[in-house]
């Protein structure tokens, strides 16, 4: 069992948000959790969002970069259509992942998914780095981050996860900026910016620019930033970037944190979770 | 759960430019259109690549690659990792092979080697490739009752002849599918369309295959590969 800011667990392994589509999955694999301990869904917005212009991904040595851009069928449909049909066919509690383009777009949405007995826990994404206007702003700003993290927390009773940047400057003045609003944990951390280039052209191969990248090239920068909070804060902490195997899951278990999460692993081996889940359980 | 299995690779073979790479194992091959990941677990590629699956005439499952380019390099593994079957395929109901016109062009003919046996019948072939020496993957499509090759710079458009088709099945590179279903539209002939798009996981997570559809980014994954031609934006 794995107590994670008021959240109950099986056991500490996650998804990342953004690296599993349940219904889809349970469509075309057969499984929508792939064996993990909670559900976090994508990113949800106050709107529905079409997403970046393709390409959105690349690789990369090491991982893949990504400037997927949020689409999502915004708050209203997430609530009536996506989150019944997701609780029916995930039997583990749903962590929702909320996005937005100001403290009001966080705040309104915390409101109403607190309303609903399908989502566990809310995590904020405070730090997707692919939408210009968006959140990035917040996510790497300490008092942006623990006034929106404060609002949130005033509207919700649910356990609040905050999502950190690892593309700022100092992630312990987050962390505990995040902590000083009321989170419940951090989860650290996100794709890292970066940029590819067509190199017929100079132009960025990206139809947005730039994007994240992820993979276990981002694996010792997230793992600096655990260990960075981990000395920072007391919250609980859900670490990943480029978790592959157990043996990956246990530096971040030594690391401080609390839970892990399987990210982009999934897209090479959608077994990735499990894989993980067994080795830290030594089966 | 459906998920990776692991096979050898039996063998690599020539087919013109292209390499044909034969699995060992008792494979699921979807049908025309649908598409399997594939990954070499030791080899340098991070991310699995999407694939045509299809039969060689002893049953042998087997993909084609263009050594020179991304997915080449899987043609060289010793084994692999096969996520299949995947995707929505050709839409055959009621297709009689005397009345389709298969178009495709490059490595995107590879959708069509299943065709003849899907149909029942030997099928009408009009193929585009960049090179001549890459028209030999035209020869794994089994048996094919007529073949017209368009080499670059000739367009594979210039060929294609609607009289008595009542389908069109495209298959290659964005912009010659889009000036066939254009073709198609105007003869008011019903056109499916194979796509292509950089995928990461072919399973819906990752959101990296959009293509727009019906106006908006969709994910090729779930959608397609194989749509309605209409459904181009």
């Amino acid at each position: 069992m794995t107590e994670l800011g008021g959240l109950r667990l099986e056991h500490p392994v996650l998804n990342a948000s953004g690296t599993l589509d349940a219904l889809a999955a349970h469509a075309v694999l057969g499984d929508a959790t792939l064996g993990c301990a909670a559900h976090v869904t994508k990113t949800i917005t106050p709107e529905p969002r079409a997403g970046n212009a393709a390409p959105r991904i690349a690789e990369v040595p090491g991982g893949m970069i990504n400037s997927i851009g949020l689409p999502g069928p915004g708050l209203v449909r997430f609530c009536s259509e996506v989150l019944p049909a997701t609780a029916a066919v995930v039997d583990v509690p749903i962590v929702v992942s909320v996005g937005g383009f100001s403290h009001d777009d966080y705040v309104a949405q915390a409101e109403r998914l607190d309303a609903e007995p399908h989502v566990a826990a809310l995590e904020l994404n405070l730090s997707c780095p692919n939408v210009k206007s968006g959140c990035i702003s917040i996510g790497t700003d300490r008092r942006e981050t623990e006034a929106v993290t404060e609002q949130v927390r005033a509207r919700t009773s649910k356990p609040l996860l905050v999502k950190l940047s690892p593309s700022v400057a100092d992630v312990a003045e987050l962390a505990r900026a995040a902590e000083a609003g009321g989170a419940d944990a951090l989860t650290l951390t996100k794709t890292a910016r970066g940029m590819v280039l067509n190199r017929w052209t100079g132009t960025p191969l990206l139809g947005a620019g730039t994007g994240g990248v992820s993979g276990p090239a981002l694996r010792p920068q997230a793992l600096a930033a655990v260990a960075t909070a981990r000395a920072a804060v007391a919250i609980a902490i859900v670490g990943l970037g480029g978790i592959e195997t157990a043996d990956d899951a246990r530096d971040y278990l030594a690391a401080g944190a609390t839970a892990v999460a399987v990210g982009t692993a999934i897209f090479r081996d959608p077994r990735a979770p499990r894989r993980v889940r067994d080795g830290l359980s030594g089966i | 759960m459906k998920e990776p299995v692991g096979v050898a690779v039996r063998r690599t073979c020539a087919v013109g430019s292209y390499a044909v790479v034969e699995l060992d194992g008792d494979l699921e091959v979807g049908p025309p259109g649908t598409f399997a990941m594939v990954r070499d677990p030791t080899g340098a590629a991070f991310l699995p690549r999407p694939v045509g699956l299809f039969r060689r005439p002893d049953g042998t499952p087997a993909f084609l690659v263009d050594p020179a380019h991304g997915v080449g390099a899987l043609a060289g593994a010793a084994t692999l990792e096969v996520l299949t079957p995947l995707g929505r395929g050709f839409d055959l109901t009621g297709a009689d092979a005397a009345t389709t016109l298969i178009v495709g062009g490059g490595i995107g003919a590879t959708v069509f080697f299943g065709l003849p046996a899907a149909l029942g019948a030997p099928v009408r072939v009009v193929a585009g490739f960049r090179e001549d020496r890459q028209a030999p993957a035209l020869d794994l499509i089994e048996p094919a009752a007529s073949r017209a090759v368009a080499i670059a710079p000739q367009l594979v458009t210039d060929l294609v002849d609607l009289t008595g088709v009542e389908l069109v099945l495209a298959s290659g590179p964005a912009p010659m599918v889009r000036a066939v279903a254009a073709l198609a539209a105007a003869a008011g002939v019903p056109c499916q369309v194979a796509l292509e798009a950089p995928m990461a996981c072919g399973f819906g997570a990752c959101y990296g295959c959009a293509v727009e559809l019906d106006g908006t980014w969709q994910r090729l994954c779930i959608e397609g590969p194989v749509v309605a031609a209409e459904r181009l934006a």
